[in-house]
């Protein structure tokens, strides 16, 4: 509206002064950056279900970002999980829970390449531990249009996971997976910006639990994700408000919806609180069996289904129908212009009565997770 | 030549504000606070970018581009890169859009106008000096430049200072300091709001109090300018006599005290202003046609306004 | 009330311009290039999350490529 309103006089000499030199900045949306950071941050998680003290996890990691000759940056991760504690064998069963004690090592290197419409991202992921490999390679690109309001997304990855589980149920198993990203993310006001991506992941081989009893999922998996992100910023309060939408719907049956929203206010000196909230829902697994079990046989064994055909099955409780809730809360602080921390405290529930579609999944203790996380890094 | 220092001083508002002369005024740049090392670096960056232009343009340096054209003229050639032939686009625009008025080639008047000794020109000397008036008549190809008589001359005083602000203003934003002001002696570009989101208040200063202001806006984004007849002038026989002259009669403009004009960049609220100095009556709907906010406050003291907010003090003087 | 919101949004429009979707000008892009405003993800807090969502819920990542697995149950 404003432009049409403007006579031709005074477009005129705006555009004239749009001809100029230098006057607009360039590149800005995908500028490398001109400085470096290295941070070490830790994890601590802790879930339970009532009468059972589940799994702990203790992830001190390493991050780092520097750019490197001219349009050229580095950032990864490198990241080791202390896990202990039980988890069930059957859906929430506390008795003959599985103990175990588990180290993951992990890193995550990401090289991108900042260019004058764009930018190119390479990735590569790798995560060991003593039952468990997996290696990933991944290629992600930008392309923004000439007034940079619109930029175009495309990604594709690879995953080429081996499974060795310590009780021997299976033996050099593999699962390998492709994906592939396209988006468009899009300025729409000074101060609105929205991204819509599609996502699709397709996969074969070891997909079953090997330390769940009856575990048996098919070789094959095939997921369609749908994500929106609308980011708004707040002139008056000087927030931002970050809200995102997934809708996933897969081979195993289940649809899911996850909602988001985190709002990011500054607050004086330095400090910044970052309140979030997230939900999710899922639908069952068609292969996922409820605790109805055999009336003479009793649990782990299920009413009305035979195992001597080895069916597709699982007692998973991921694979139950199910709705989660997280509380979040962050704080961070810019504590001298080179350094800078935060701690973060989140709050995680999953019930089967909060799910809203799906069949129902009774009789499944509801799981608390509860997790802290602190961090400090420096910039120079 | 030493170059002036650069003082620093911080607000208690988590800004941090770069206090330096350049361009003939008092010139700041105002950041946020939170890193200062890497604050004064940007500061120094835009700085340097502000001395550039005026080391390169400024008429009063014998070695600019500037004063080789005009030291050739009616003579020879001038070679000129693309920075400055760009110059020369705009000021093509800013004299179809005035009609004529806004020429870069009538700052010959000064030579009859002395505002130090307070003196009106006679109308011989005028009409002899406006035969060296008129930019269109500047003989330009690619790379090069030659003004066709003697003693003709350009500057780009008109809208350098405002050229300026914009580059510096760019560097800053490239830099991804989006909370900050450029102010060139009172042409101030804004990169965005202040740290904490609220917008920058903009004192609009009175023309006939050089200590007070007429109005203060309320901005996030984009540029205040103004042009005013109160920056060289003098008085005689009951009227005033500025340095913003008509190149057409060569007589000083007198119809209005001062002109404000918003726009996105510094350039175009900066022209805008002067232009409408020089439409005198005219400028009145010229600005009514720009729609951009302003404020001009005319001969008889009224203040004439299109707001982008509420002013939050109209109080005249 | 009424008017003076059609006021204030009538005069902003001359100076932020914000005149149709998507035709914001370059000087207009300040506060979008906070990082908060951006999609990056790629930030260690969001990995952590990520992961355990990723262990505990069936549906998994859709917004990126190439995250790699991990046997995490």
């Amino acid at each position: 509206m404003a432009a049409t309103e403007s006579t031709p006089t005074g477009a005129l000499v705006l555009m004239a002064a749009l001809a100029l030199p230098g006057l607009l900045p360039s590149a800005r949306a995908e500028s490398a950056p001109d400085s470096s950071m290295i941070g070490i941050r830790n994890l601590h998680y802790r879930e339970h279900q009532p009468n059972l003290e589940r799994i702990t996890v203790n992830s001190p990691s390493l991050v780092f970002m520097t750019p490197l000759a001219g349009e050229w940056t580095l950032n990864g991760e490198l990241v080791i999980d202390n896990l202990s504690g039980a988890s069930p064998r059957y859906h929430t069963a506390i008795s003959g829970a599985s103990n175990m004690q588990d180290k993951r090592t992990a890193a995550d290197l990401r090289l991108k390449r900042t260019l004058s419409n764009g930018s190119v991202t390479l990735g590569a992921a790798y995560s060991n531990e003593n039952d468990y490999r997996s290696a990933a390679l991944s290629i992600q690109g930008t392309v923004d249009s000439g007034d940079r309001n619109t930029t175009l997304l495309w990604g594709l990855g690879g995953a080429n996971d081996k499974i060795n589980p310590v009780n021997l149920a299976v033996r050099d198993e593999r699962k390998r997976s492709a994906d592939a990203l396209l988006g468009v993310a899009q300025v729409l006001t000074p101060v609105d910006v929205a991204q819509l991506s599609l996502g699709y992941t397709t996969g074969h081989g070891y997909y079953s639990d090997p330390y769940k009893t009856f575990d048996n999922r098919p070789r094959e998996r095939r997921q369609t994700a749908l994500t929106a992100k609308w980011n708004h910023h707040f002139n008056a309060s000087g927030g931002s408000s970050r809200l995102s939408y997934r809708y996933a719907s897969d081979s195993y049956g289940v649809r899911s919806h996850t909602i988001g929203e985190e709002y990011v206010q500054p607050i004086s000196e330095g400090w910044t609180l970052t309140p979030a909230l997230r939900y999710y829902t899922q639908s069952a697994a068609w292969f996922y069996a409820d605790p109805n079990y055999h009336p003479i046989l009793g649990p782990p064994f299920l009413a009305g289904i035979s195992l001597r055909t080895r069916p597709i099955l699982s007692l998973d409780q991921r694979l139950a129908a199910f709705g989660a809730l997280t509380v979040e809360f962050k704080v961070s602080k810019q504590l001298t212009p080179e350094w800078a921390a935060d701690l973060k405290l989140a709050r995680y529930e999953q019930r089967s009565s909060w799910r809203i579609f799906g069949g129902s999944s009774p009789g499944l203790a509801p799981l608390t997770a509860d997790w802290i996380e602190v961090g400090i890094y420096r910039r120079w | 030549m030493v170059t002036p220092a650069v003082s620093q001083t911080y607000g208690g508002d988590g800004l941090i504000r770069f206090a330096f002369e350049a361009m003939a005024g008092p010139c700041e740049i105002t950041l946020a606070a939170i890193d200062d090392a890497r604050a004064r670096h940007l500061a120094n960056l835009a700085i340097a970018e502000v001395r550039r232009i005026e080391h390169k343009y400024s008429r009063y340096r014998a070695d600019s581009v500037v004063s080789q054209i005009n030291t050739w003229a009616g003579v020879a050639w001038t070679a000129c890169d693309a920075e400055t032939e760009a110059l020369f686009g705009y000021a093509d625009a800013l004299y179809a859009a005035s009609g004529g008025l806004f020429d870069i080639s009538s700052g010959v008047l000064r030579r009859a106008w002395d505002f130090h000794a307070q003196r009106i020109p006679t109308d011989a000397a005028l009409a002899s000096l406006r035969k060296l008036i008129g930019w269109t008549r500047a003989e330009r190809e690619s790379g090069r430049i030659r003004l066709p008589m003697i003693g003709m001359e350009i500057d780009f005083g008109g809208f350098g200072k405002e050229y300026a602000a914009d580059r510096a203003a760019a560097l800053l934003l490239e830099q991804n300091a989006i909370h900050g002001l450029v102010n060139l002696a009172g042409d101030i570009r804004v990169l965005g709001s202040k740290p904490d989101g609220s917008p920058w208040r903009l004192g609009i200063r009175d023309p006939r109090n050089p200590t007070g202001t007429i109005a203060d806006i309320e901005v996030s984004g984009g540029a205040l300018a103004t042009s005013g007849d109160y920056e060289r002038f003098f008085e005689a026989n009951g009227r005033r006599y500025c340095h913003i002259l008509d190149p057409r009669s060569g007589m000083p403009v007198d119809y209005w005290r001062s002109v404000s004009v918003l726009a996105p960049l510094a350039i175009a609220a900066g022209s805008h202003a002067t232009i409408v100095m020089l439409k005198q009556a005219a400028g009145k709907a010229y600005l009514d046609d720009t729609g951009l906010p302003y404020l001009a406050v005319d001969y008889d003291g009224h203040c004439h306004r299109r707001s982008v907010q509420p002013v939050a003090r109209m109080s005249l003087s | 009330m009424i008017r003076t919101l059609i006021t204030a949004t009538a005069l902003c429009l001359p100076l932020v311009g914000c005149a149709s979707i998507g035709s914001v000008e370059p000087w207009q892009k300040g506060v979008l290039a906070k990082p908060e405003m951006s999609f990056d993800d790629e930030q260690a807090s969001t990995r952590y999350n990520e992961h355990i969502y990723s262990s505990r819920e069936t549906t998994a990542g859709g917004a990126s490529v190439g995250g790699g697995g991990c046997g995490c149950n």
